[in-house]
């Protein structure tokens, strides 16, 4: 046949200058910068077997005046959609929110930072670190070297933004696989606009790169010197939080002034200084606020309370607030002469917006030094709690509004009998969304009474390190992919759900046993908040290396994308597949070779919907909390039914595996306990030695019987493929069980992948290394 | 039902609610209709208790009562083996949910696909995500039921909201009462 050489278009020439095409540092692949449409044919293999699971919000369509549009069985609205297609286009809408919260962050520090250093700033993330942007690579075919090379990147981001938004307007896409197609586009966006965003931050702000022993920091309230001024920084953006303490050191004011902060920009800043202080995660923030420590409340962006001012005033803490995103409805302050915002925040207890980081720096060092020493600042006192918790008549009402599903008033009534065990430990579940106080009939202010209840305790945690070295990937790419170390596991996203003790549980559970474990904001933070043995935290007891057993903290938000990230350089730099803008390569080589498992166990916002949507597209599965369920679609196989063929690279043959590996993407747990058990499940991959295999089907079946009541799991035959599958200690049993179901054995897969068994542009030998 | 607007396009601002179920007759009647019902139990079941007995054990009886298979989610099958007892079929919440809304499923007893689904137990989100997913995309084959002592509006039939838990006992073990008798 002759070849077709395909003539390329003014687009496609347009990327190839912006990706710099003629640099050979790899050949570029099919899918440089994609658009909506280039992975789409990824995406419906995918889907195929992991088809959407939706929980509808609501029967109706309220986006336009056509309707209100009734959804329910079967009813389609005015313009034609189905209840199906409106859910996926509201799950499109929240991954775009993620993306672009990501993505406009990522922007932002880099004007902020292009206007320090300039454009031409070099990208240098250290010794061990040489491939420094393996999303940004992969997807756009871009070797960014430096801030200038990344603008070029976000601003893909931003365009192919606009075009997904665009899709949901009224009367555009008609099917319910497409919006999944494009949540998924959205989401791959956001791992490159978090790697932007964090490779910024890295090379602008002299975060930690290419370490792995970062400092151990202190997290907890007790660790705030409240008797000094207090500045508290919530959000995520480092920006200000950096020029604080530079402004603190630069004027010799350090040791006089407290920082501490809430969220991610608090994990940021101990990236910066390991003097900053972590008050805790997200579901802390309204509880802190509340104690009235805070002098300066100063806010960036993404998950702060956005009613901050009013909080604010009930407790005499000034606010500023730094980037336009989040201004509250405040004077902007920005253009005025510092000393007049200082004044008028001392004296008259305003609040402003100052877009101007040194100023913003400025104003909040100054006012937190006058402010302090007039404020009067002090936890309550048992004997106050019990007068104050007699008001409670448990009437319930605030069970009714609380999203954890628990009972304050019973706590409350036990504090009013001078009983303070069960308001301590409901305490460790609250989430801190303020429900309950607004709701209760008696104004019983429950916040004040948990100060009792709140733990003095402090923690260590290890600041965040940043990207997975490629020294690292070198060591442990065998093992993983041959499945001798189990798994690679990513604890993700925020925290608050249902008990905050139940990441640092299953951190210790299988760091234990020889996972690795990567985590990632809230979660990383809440992982620090328990102490086991010798009262250490998770983070003294497991090594820091991305190895067996290691226990990392990655970082913020924006620092997923080196989990990501760390997936795609198994492919990369351990199987020496080029991964310039071969995005379907990567994923597939992820989906079945790389036994990685995220858990977002509290995740709440609509970033952890487009992190986890993320990791789906690159063909990692996501566990979720029970709560989480409310973001209302998954993405679930039905094992005994679904189709698991694949291609044999190695045999160019098409072959039924029988195999459900990894059984579903996008899945919700009920329980910690049934977590422990489907976490094991979802490392499995069809790749696995033997050996590995066993030995990931040893920790399956030991958790399942730990958790389970004993016995074997129901579908623990699917899993084994012949005798040396079996892990020696449950050799006899296993053997039983098989012989009783008539199982027979199979061939192993030689070399698993989609590739060629749907139509796509990528031909098989790419993926054969 | 909830009631429907006239006006429906403009002022309908509510949700298809489920039938509430006060009397516990009707209750085993209605169960005792299906032809294929199904019992799925949460894991609230082993947290919850009214007076020392296990919410589990209120749940196992009217599996027994009903002749019901259950099926056990989360980690409530430790529970029940411990109780003496073994679950029907071992799925979590979500996956029973995705077998359910396929017609063509067989069922937990290979029989057939269940027409009715009796929730028990499962944590109130997640709860109401699994009928909200059942009733949009199941309900031509299927009818959804909630033993729960909170009312499900997402459900066909659901218990209303019961003040105190020895209503709600109360409720149950009548229905139990009338299982047993009308079997």
């Amino acid at each position: 046949m002759a070849e077709v050489v395909k003539e390329l278009t003014r687009k496609e020439k347009e990327i190839r200058e912006l990706v710099r095409a003629e640099i050979p540092w790899e050949p570029v692949g099919p899918t440089p910068m994609p658009g909506i449409a280039d992975l789409r044919s990824w995406d419906m293999r995918l889907l195929k077997t992991y088809k959407p699971w939706y929980a509808p919000f609501c029967d109706l369509c309220c986006l336009c005046t056509y309707g209100k549009c009734d959804l329910s069985q079967g009813r389609r609205g005015a313009c034609g959609l189905d209840i199906a297609t409106q859910q996926a286009r509201m799950i499109l809408l929240a991954c775009l929110m993620g993306c672009s919260a990501h993505a406009a962050h990522g922007g932002h520090i880099l004007e902020y930072l292009i206007e320090k250093y300039g454009a031409d700033k070099k990208i240098d993330m250290g010794t061990y670190i040489e491939l420094e942007a393996p999303n940004i690579r992969t997807v756009t075919g871009l070797k960014p070297e430096t801030l200038g090379d990344l603008k070029t990147v976000i601003e893909y981001v931003y365009k192919e933004i606009t075009h997904l938004l665009d899709s949901t307007h009224f009367g555009q896409e008609g099917s319910y696989l497409d919006y999944e197609s494009k949540a998924l586009h959205a989401s791959m966006l956001d791992h490159v606009g978090m790697e932007v965003a964090d490779i910024a931050q890295i090379v602008g702000f002299d975060f930690p790169t290419s370490v792995a022993d970062t400092p151990l920091v202190d997290m907890g309230w007790a660790s705030v010197d409240e008797s000094k001024p207090v500045i508290l920084l919530v959000g995520h953006n480092p920006a200000t939080s950096t020029t604080i303490i530079d402004y603190l050191r630069e004027n010799g004011l350090y040791d006089k002034v407290e920082v501490a902060g809430i969220c991610c920009t608090a994990l940021e800043t101990t990236r910066y200084s390991d003097r900053a202080k972590i008050v805790g995660p997200l579901s802390r923030q309204l509880f802190y606020v509340r104690t009235g420590i805070a002098d300066v409340i100063v806010t960036d962006e993404q998950c702060i309370r956005t009613d901050m001012p009013i909080e604010g005033d009930k407790v005499g803490s000034r606010v500023i607030a730094t980037l336009d995103k989040a201004m509250y409805g405040l004077e902007d302050a920005t253009d005025w002469d510092t000393e007049e915002i200082v004044k008028r925040m001392v004296e008259d207890k305003k609040h402003f917006a100052i877009l101007n980081t040194k100023k913003a720096a400025e104003v909040a060092a100054k006012v937190a030094l006058q402010v302090a020493p007039q404020r009067r600042k002090r936890w309550i006192t048992e004997e106050e709690a019990i007068e104050l918790a007699k008001k409670c008549t448990n009437c319930g009402m605030c069970e009714r509004v609380c999203p954890n599903l628990f009972s304050i008033g019973d706590g409350i009534v036990q504090v009013a009998k001078r009983n303070f065990d069960l308001i301590k430990e409901q305490f460790n579940q609250c989430i801190g969304c303020g429900k309950c106080e607004q709701e209760c009939p008696n104004k019983v202010p429950i916040f004040k009474i948990m100060q009792v209840a709140a733990s003095k305790e402090t923690w260590k945690i290890r600041a965040g390190r940043g990207a997975v070295m490629d020294t690292e990937i070198r060591n442990v790419g065998a093992p993983i992919t041959l499945g001798t170390i189990p798994g690679v596991l990513a604890f993700v996203g925020c925290s608050n759900y249902p008990d905050i003790d139940d990441v640092a549980d299953m951190v210790y559970e299988f760091a234990r046993r020889k996972y690795i474990v990567t985590l990632t904001g809230c979660a990383a933070m809440v992982a620090g908040m328990k102490k086991f043995e010798n009262g250490k935290t998770v983070y003294e007891l497991f090594p820091p290396e991305f190895d067996a057993g290691g226990v990392l903290n990655v970082g913020s938000c924006v620092s997923n994308a080196h989990i990501s990230g760390a997936a795609i350089k198994i492919a990369n730099i351990f199987a020496a597949l080029p991964l310039r803008a071969n995005y379907e390569v990567m994923a597939d080589y992820v989906l079945n070779r790389v036994g990685a498992c995220g858990i977002a166990w509290g995740a709440m916002s609509q970033k952890a919907a487009s992190i986890g949507t993320g990791f789906n597209r690159l063909g990692i599965p996501v566990l979720l909390g029970p709560h989480s369920s409310k973001y209302r679609r998954l993405y679930l196989s039905r094992k005994e039914d679904d189709d698991w063929t694949v291609m044999d690279a190695r045999k160019r043959e098409i072959v039924d595996s029988g195999e459900p590996s990894p059984e579903h993407i996008a899945y919700v747990c009920e329980t910690k306990e049934k977590a422990m058990v489907m976490i094991p499940k979802l490392c499995i991959r069809k790749n696995d030695t033997p050996q590995g295999r066993s030995i990931k089907l040893n920790h399956y079946i030991s958790l399942y019987k730990k958790y389970m009541g004993g016995g074997l799991p129901e579908d623990v035959h699917l899993f084994i493929r012949r005798d040396a599958d079996i892990p020696l200690v449950y050799k006899k049993e296993v053997r039983a069980y098989l012989k009783e179901i008539d199982w027979q054995p199979k061939e192993p897969v030689g070399l698993p992948t989609l590739i060629g068994t749907y139509p796509t542009k990528v031909p098989l030998e790419a993926v054969i290394h | 039902m909830a009631v429907v607007p006239f006006h429906r396009v403009n002022v309908l601002t509510g949700i298809k609610a489920s039938r509430i179920i006060e009397d516990p007759v009707q209750c085993a009647d209605l169960i005792l209709k299906a032809r294929r019902p199904l019992l799925v139990l949460g894991a609230k079941l082993i947290e919850w208790s009214v007076d020392g007995k296990l919410a589990l054990e209120y749940a196992l009886d009217i599996a027994r009562a009903a002749r019901i298979p259950a099926c056990g989610t989360a980690h409530v099958k430790g529970k029940m083996v411990e109780l003496g007892v073994s679950p029907d079929s071992v799925y979590d919440a979500v996956e029973i949910v995705n077998a359910l809304k396929d017609p063509d499923w067989r069922g937990v007893k290979k029989e057939g696909n269940h027409d009715l689904v009796i929730f028990l137990g499962v944590r109130s989100d997640l709860e109401e995500q699994c009928l909200s997913v059942l009733k949009h995309f199941a309900y031509k084959h299927l009818r959804t039921m909630t033993l729960d002592k909170y009312y499900f509006p997402h459900a066909n039939y659901s218990l209303p909201n019961f003040k105190k838990d020895e209503q709600w006992r109360g409720f149950l073990e009548e229905l139990i009462a009338n299982l047993r008798k009308e079997r």
